[in-house]
């Protein structure tokens, strides 16, 4: 079947009682490759572009909160540069009006440019079912490759984010467009000072560097607090090596990304 | 395809026209198109987004058809390779493609003239590295591209001139 509710509630109903035989479907760009793939099976989609409202992108205080169903082609325009510079990055044009907030952490890809930067944001997550909401810290969403905190009967609603900071998002890659990145990371400093990091493709999650924001946010944005908060960095990795490029070559950028990030941060 | 899992309608608006089409949940909008609609003009390759051989503009913005499930399209708006010119007359872009040599076996020629509309509707005077980011999605194993850009820059001067004396010249 092919569901298309028009309502949050009705989304979560369907998800409820259909559970993990329900699928939910919002750009398709990594669902829809999925099925091609024969990676996927699904026996019910339940389309959520059909929702009005969570594709709005809303300020409250020093906080964003952007609705799930929002696109990588929305937010290229926003004033986060971290958050704008990694959607400017997915695929090209077509992939940005169809990708969504929603489907990237859903996908909970290692490689997603936008989780990466929205980590580094210091990014929650509202997840909901018929039961109730909860907010977690997007870092702890993701499990492993693929794989979340989610229940059977839970959605992801919207992502919070720090708004008043200043942030930067690097990527190395093969080709500026519809490339799976090597190795990318995105950082922001806080007014108060606060740091934070998130790493791409060198753990089976997007990682946040937890131990590299502690050393920053006790020693400062000196260069010997930098060297020590890049080291820290690329021991929180746990790259693999594969085609794209070898485990220590992805240590070794993970490092440099977190002292070029950090530098043009203060 | 159609086994085992029964058909639905789905409505929507193909080129500015109402159709209606009995689809399986389980197909993409390009299947619909080529297969049940027989608008061949969109081509596809890859089918897994990577190629932009298979674009369309979803209510006014480029998407690879072959990543949208059919029925997400009900009530929305479809315009394909076949509704960019008007009446049997190249667009502007169209022409400047054949101008410039942009185009080689052609395969992907409708796909990059479905993107570089978009791009010059958004932006009609865009600069070279424009033309290139807003192309990024569409691959051609021909030309080298630098013949589709020259093409895109091309059509965006004369759609300047073209508006500038007043005549419906803007389409591309
Ligand atoms: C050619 C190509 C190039 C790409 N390039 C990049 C790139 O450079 N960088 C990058 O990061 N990504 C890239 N991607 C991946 C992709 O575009 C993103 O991950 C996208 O954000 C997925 O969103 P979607 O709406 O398409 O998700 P869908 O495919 O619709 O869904 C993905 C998963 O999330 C689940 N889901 C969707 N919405 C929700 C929700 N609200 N709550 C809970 N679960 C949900 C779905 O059930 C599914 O499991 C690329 C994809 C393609 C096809
Ligand atoms: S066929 Fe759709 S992108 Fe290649
Ligand atoms: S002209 Fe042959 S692929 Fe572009």
């Amino acid at each position: 079947m092919f569901y298309r509710p028009e309502s949050i509630d009705e989304a979560l109903a369907l998800k409820s009682r259909l559970g993990a035989h329900g699928t939910f479907l919002a750009g398709g760009t990594d669902l829809v490759v999925g099925i091609r793939k024969e990676k996927t099976r699904v026996e019910h989609f339940i389309d959520l572009t059909r929702i009005a409202g969570l594709d709005g992108v809303y300020r409250d205080r020093d906080r964003l909160r952007i609705g799930a169903l929002c696109t990588h082609a929305a937010l290229e325009r926003e004033a986060i540069t971290a958050l704008a510079d990694a959607c400017e990055t997915v695929g090209g044009p077509q992939i940005r009006n169809l990708g969504t907030i929603g489907g990237q952490l859903g996908t909970a890809s290692p490689a997603g440019d936008v989780s990466v930067a929205l980590i580094a944001l210091d990014a929650d997550c509202e997840i909901a079912s018929v039961r109730g909401t909860r907010t977690i810290a997007l870092a702890d969403l993701f499990v492993g490759p693929g794989r979340t905190v989610l229940s059977p009967d839970e959605m992801l609603l919207s992502v919070s984010i720090a708004a008043d900071r200043k942030s930067a998002f690097y990527k190395i890659g093969k080709r500026d467009a519809v490339a799976i990145s090597l190795v990318m990371a995105a950082a922001s400093v806080a007014p108060d000072g606060a740091v934070s990091i998130g790493l791409g493709c060198v753990a089976p999650v997007p990682l946040r560097a937890r131990l590299a924001e502690a050393h920053v946010r006790e020693h400062g944005l000196s260069d010997d607090a930098i060297e020590r908060a890049a080291e820290l960095a690329m021991s929180e990795a746990s790259p693999i090596s594969d085609h794209r490029g070898s485990a220590e070559y992805r240590r070794a950028m993970c490092a440099t990304l977190v002292r070029r990030l950090l530098r043009g941060l203060r | 395809m159609t086994d085992a899992s029964t058909l639905e309608p789905l409505s929507f608006s193909l080129n500015g026209r109402p159709v209606t089409v009995d689809v399986d949940p389980r197909e993409t909008l390009f299947d619909t198109l080529r297969e049940r609609l027989r608008q061949t003009g969109t081509k596809g390759a890859c089918l897994e987004g990577e190629c932009g051989s298979c674009t369309v503009l979803l209510d006014g913005e480029p998407v690879t058809s072959c990543l949208v499930m059919a029925l997400q399209v009900a009530g929305r708006e479809v315009v394909t390779i076949e509704g960019i010119a008007e009446s049997s007359q190249l667009s502007a872009l169209q022409a400047a493609f054949v101008r410039a040599g942009a185009v080689q076996c052609g395969y992907c020629t409708p796909g990059l003239i479905v993107s570089a509309t978009a791009l010059l509707k958004k932006n009609p005077r865009p600069s070279e590295d424009e033309v290139r980011r807003g192309l990024a999605g569409n691959l051609c194993r021909c030309t080298g591209y630098n013949k589709i850009v020259d093409a895109v820059l091309d059509a965006s001067r004369e759609g300047e001139e073209l508006s500038e004396t007043g005549t419906a010249g803007a389409r591309a």
